[in-house]
Formats: structure tokens, C-alpha cells, sequence
């Protein structure tokens, strides 16, 4: 007898409903390449706060999400609008003291969610070695350590794992029962998904789960570490999704220059995410015309 | 047949321009080499089109020997899947890669260095009160810290060059020789740091900064006016070589909107 195709489809609005005020999250996508954008609207329009995350290097929509005052905590290796300069609300909130800052190297967030999903509490590694890195901490206790290999005498750094309460990444294609395929780059979010107590996979296509299993060689993230999926197309813009579309850099300069004041930023927000309904009804303001513009031109992925 | 090297002239090429030159020079053929966005990404690409074709590009956010031939403004841009040889993830390029011992030379940017070659892209000011919190490591201090050589390139200003960092980022030679070693860095430190006025290298036995090259019309004595830790200058400064036409001809050709390298009026 067939066992019958778990079913963990939900849609955006109840995926961040579970999120519940200080929780801890994986936060997925690095740099412009699949940020989950559309989540990052969706936790600003349900207005939750005090959330703490955890990433390698993001980009514009945590900028969104400390601007909002969502995020009052952050442990990560690098925040910027690539191409263009600092991002603006990270920036303007940290003066304000209203958001906080560990930082780590990439190598080092990456290993802390490896360290999470393999059930071990800290990893080694041979960066941040006599740097301010391991010395200054801005709210953990102990942030890393440095000690000698018991084995090789070797001097190695341990950080501490990560098992945040949610993973949220965006991935290209995902079936109902949760078996994920991420096309180009995947940057952390392997081992960031598996890091995450809870896993909510947002995605741009949901497909057959006969599709995944003619090809099960290109899933990434097998359905038993994920608990949800949301179909989300578009769901990164005006970022990147490797095969899917490019980056509106026009929509992205428009942001960095309208928030480098709280009153443009205030603007940008309203106009974009809190005055939507939802994620459907921002892509209509974006409108038709300038998503096909950016549409992935085969066999280029962008 | 090797042909003679036609060279520009100081005027027919901007500072952007040479700086890319002297970047690319850097890269040997066939060697893996990490690069970021921005300068670097261009020096890499002449490397490519001229003296370095077999060298293999990898980008931390997972895309390997990349060949892109659109100008990339994120180290995850889709621009750099282009005729790669894999797109994988951050374990796999500066885990297993760079830190598993494979990479030969690694690009990387600074707010601010000292005369060790320590590096700051984090704060300005203070910890607690920093006056700017920069974008931070991102890959940096895994790149400074395990690839065999390092080029650092960055604007030369006074307040860049310092005598003490605000706040120690990526490690040079830290305090002096041997303190990498005793410090458990298998890397090999920075090698060269390359500035809109001059070329620094690394005196091998002190491991302190010293003068290398001057950019054509550039003077020892503004070099020195534009430093604030002590500068080793031997007696003899050469002027760092110019690019030559065919190199301006094709990094023109690479970043044909001026992105990275604005076109000069």
C-alpha cells in the first residue's frame, strides 16, 4: 500500500503567525541570492518584535526587518547593501541603540549551524584566531574560545552551536511534504535548515513530489528536517533567485537612498509592506511589466 | 612569440585602472584564488583574459572557477554561476577549501590596517560606542587567516593607514614574526597592499610594512604624508609599473558601464 503524500503546505500570514515575539531564528539566502524577503514583509505587517538572528551575511531585507524594530538582536558575520554602501536602518538602529550585533566570520556562523544540526554543542575552527573577534562581545557571556587540540597540540577556536527555534529559508523548488531543491549557490541555508528546531521553507515553485523523486539527486534538504512550506513566488524580490530572476537594482537604489533618513524609511514602509495586504498585493504594486523585466533570460540564471 | 609590452601613458589611464592592473598581476595561472566584490572581482577577470587563464575564481557564497562575464555587484550573484565548475555553499569554500589548505592567494578590502598588516573593517571608534559599525568580517578573517598570500586593496589615507586599529578584524602579522604562528594561523599573511598612491609589501624578517612601489606622479614624501604608522622606505622606490594598452583596452571591455572602474572625463 502507498503511504499517502504528507501534506505541509500553509500560507505565508499563518507561517509567520507561529512566530511567536523574541523568538530565535535562522534567517536563510546570502548576500542578494535568495533572501526570504516576502517572510521578512510578512513578520514587519504582523508587527512582531524582539526577534534575535542568526546568518552569515544579509542584506536589504534585514535591514526591513531592524528597521521595524523586528530584530533587536543579531549574530552574523556581515550586513551591507552590496554594491552600494552600509545599510541604512542597521546603521541609524545601532546608533539609537536599538539593535545589537555579535559578530563572528562567515566560516564561523556557518560551523555554529553545522554544530547545531549535528547535535554537538561547539565547533573548532582556524579563523578569528588573535583577532578582537574572540576578545570583544557585545551581549554573550562567552562568545569563543580559544584552546589546544587534546590531540595535536594545534590551537583552534571553538564557537558555540546554534539551535534557533525557526529556520526560515526561500528555495527554489520545494514539494508538499517538504523535500527542497535550491538551484546555484546554496550559502548556508544546508546547514542552517537542519540547524533550526522548527523549519519553514518558503519557496518560488511548489512541485509534484514525483518531479523531486525523478531527480532526488538534486534535493538539498529532505522533508523530514522541515515542518512547513509556503508557495512564494517572487517571494526574494527585489533581490535574486538563482534560475528564476534577477535583482531590480533600481528598486534597491531607491530604498538605500530613501532610507538614509527615518522619515524616507518610515515611507518606504508604509508604502511597500505595512499599506499591503499581503506579499501577491506588493507584487502587484511592483506590477507585471517590471517583474518580466527581470525574469531569469535562459539559459543565463539571471 | 612573445611581443613587447606597449605601455600607456601616465594620463591615458586612471588610478582605479592601474590599482586593477597591479591587483591582477598578483594572480599566478593556475592558482585558486578568493576574491570579493568590487576591484578585486575586476583584477581577477584580467588575470583571466591576459596572463592567468587556468586561475580558478572562487566566491565564499559557494560559486567555484567561475567565468562570469557580467559584472557582479553581490559575492552571491547569479553573474558568477556563469560557466562555473560548481555553485555550492559556504562549508564547502572557506571550510573544506580555504581553510582544508587549497586556496594560493586571497583578495580582500580594509577600513583601516597598521604596520603589521592587521586589519579593521568592523568598527570605527569605539567598541562600545563605535562612530560607524562597518559591514564587519563577512569571509574576511577566514580568507586573512588560512589562504597562502594575501593583497590587500584600499584607499590610502591617514586615517586608514594607522597606528593603532580600532578594532582588530582580520589578522596580519598581528605583533610582529612568528606571532601568526604562535597565534595558530595557517595562513601565510598579507603579502601586498595595493593603494591609490603606492605598493606596500612585508620586510621578511621584522614583517613590517615597507614601501614598494610609487604610482607614476605620486612621491615618496605624499606617501609618507598619508601614513600614519611608520612606513619602511628603502633607498631605492621604483615606479610601480603602468598598465599597458592592451590591459586598459580589455579592462575596459570587462566593466564596459563603469561600475567598479568609472570612465574617466
Amino acid at each position: 500500500m502507498e503511504a499517502p503524500v504528507e501534506d505541509k503546505r500553509i500560507t505565508i500570514k499563518e507561517a509567520v503567525k507561529l512566530v511567536p515575539d523574541s523568538a530565535h531564528l535562522f534567517w536563510g539566502g546570502f548576500g542578494f541570492q535568495r533572501p526570504p524577503m516576502a517572510f521578512a514583509h510578512e513578520l514587519v505587517r504582523q508587527n512582531k518584535q524582539n526577534l534575535t538572528i542568526y546568518t552569515c551575511g544579509s542584506e536589504m531585507e534585514l535591514d526591513i526587518l531592524v528597521g521595524a524594530r523586528v530584530v533587536s538582536r543579531l549574530e552574523m558575520a556581515f550586513y551591507a547593501i552590496e554594491g552600494i554602501g552600509l545599510a541604512p536602518n542597521i546603521q541609524r538602529r545601532i546608533r539609537e541603540g536599538a539593535v545589537q550585533i555579535e559578530d563572528y566570520s562567515n566560516l564561523a556562523m556557518a560551523l555554529r549551524f553545522l554544530g547545531g544540526a549535528l547535535g554537538v554543542p561547539f565547533m573548532p575552527l582556524k579563523s578569528m584566531l588573535g583577532t578582537d573577534m574572540i576578545t570583544k562581545a557585545k551581549f554573550r557571556t562567552k562568545k569563543a574560545e580559544v584552546m589546544t587540540c587534546p590531540f595535536s597540540g594545534e590551537k583552534v577556536v571553538l564557537v558555540p552551536s546554534v539551535r534557533p527555534d525557526f529556520s526560515i529559508i526561500h528555495a527554489s523548488r520545494v514539494d508538499r511534504e517538504g523535500n527542497v531543491q535550491i538551484d546555484g549557490i546554496k550559502g548556508e541555508d544546508v546547514e542552517g535548515a537542519r540547524a533550526g528546531k522548527k523549519v519553514i521553507v518558503l519557496a518560488e515553485e511548489i512541485v509534484d513530489t514525483e518531479f523531486i523523486r525523478s531527480q532526488p539527486d538534486q534535493t538539498v534538504i529532505p522533508n523530514i528536517y522541515v515542518t512547513h512550506v509556503v508557495e512564494c513566488p517572487w517571494g526574494s524580490f527585489p533581490m535574486m533567485v538563482y534560475n528564476y530572476y534577477d535583482y531590480d537594482m533600481e528598486h534597491v537604489r531607491m530604498y538605500y537612498d530613501q532610507c538614509k533618513t527615518e522619515e524616507g524609511w518610515q515611507k518606504y514602509c508604509e508604502e511597500y509592506i505595512t499599506s499591503m495586504n499581503s506579499h501577491i498585493e506588493f507584487l502587484q504594486k511592483i506590477g507585471i511589466e517590471r517583474l518580466m523585466k527581470h525574469k531569469a533570460k535562459k539559459p543565463l540564471p539571471y | 612569440m612573445k611581443m613587447t609590452k606597449r605601455y600607456a601613458k601616465p594620463g591615458e589611464f586612471t588610478t582605479l585602472e592601474l590599482m586593477a592592473v597591479c591587483g591582477s598581476k598578483q594572480i599566478k595561472n593556475g592558482e585558486v584564488v578568493f576574491i570579493g566584490t568590487g576591484l578585486p572581482l575586476i583584477a581577477a577577470m584580467l588575470a583571466k583574459k591576459t596572463h592567468a587563464p587556468g586561475a580558478r575564481i572562487v566566491y565564499e557564497a559557494g560559486f567555484i572557477d567561475s567565468n562570469a562575464i557580467d559584472i557582479a555587484l553581490s559575492i552571491a550573484d547569479s553573474r558568477l554561476g556563469y560557466r562555473a565548475s560548481a555553485a555550492i555553499g559556504l562549508i564547502e569554500t572557506l571550510g573544506l577549501m580555504l581553510q582544508g589548505g587549497h586556496v594560493d592567494v586571497g583578495f580582500v578590502g580594509a577600513a583601516q590596517i597598521d604596520e603589521y598588516g592587521n586589519i579593521n573593517t568592523t568598527y570605527i571608534g569605539s567598541f562600545e560606542k563605535p562612530t560607524v559599525r562597518l559591514p564587519g568580517s563577512g569571509g574576511g578573517n577566514d580568507i586573512v587567516s588560512s589562504a597562502k598570500r594575501i593583497v590587500i586593496i584600499m584607499t590610502h589615507e591617514k586615517r586608514k593607514m594607522v597606528k593603532k586599529l580600532d578594532y582588530l578584524t582580520s589578522p596580519g602579522f598581528l605583533d610582529g614574526p612568528g606571532a601568526r604562528e604562535k597565534a595558530g594561523l595557517r595562513g601565510g599573511g598579507p603579502s601586498l597592499v595595493v593603494t591609490n598612491l603606492c605598493q606596500m609589501d612585508f620586510e621578511p624578517k621584522t614583517k613590517k610594512i615597507r614601501l614598494a612601489t610609487v604610482h607614476p606622479g605620486v612621491s615618496v614624501q605624499q606617501v609618507l604624508e598619508n601614513t600614519s604608522f611608520d612606513l619602511i622606505v628603502p633607498k631605492d622606490v621604483p615606479t610601480t609599473e603602468l598598465p599597458t594598452h592592451e590591459e586598459l583596452v580589455l579592462l575596459r571591455e570587462i566593466d564596459p558601464h563603469g561600475i567598479y572602474i568609472p570612465r574617466s572625463k
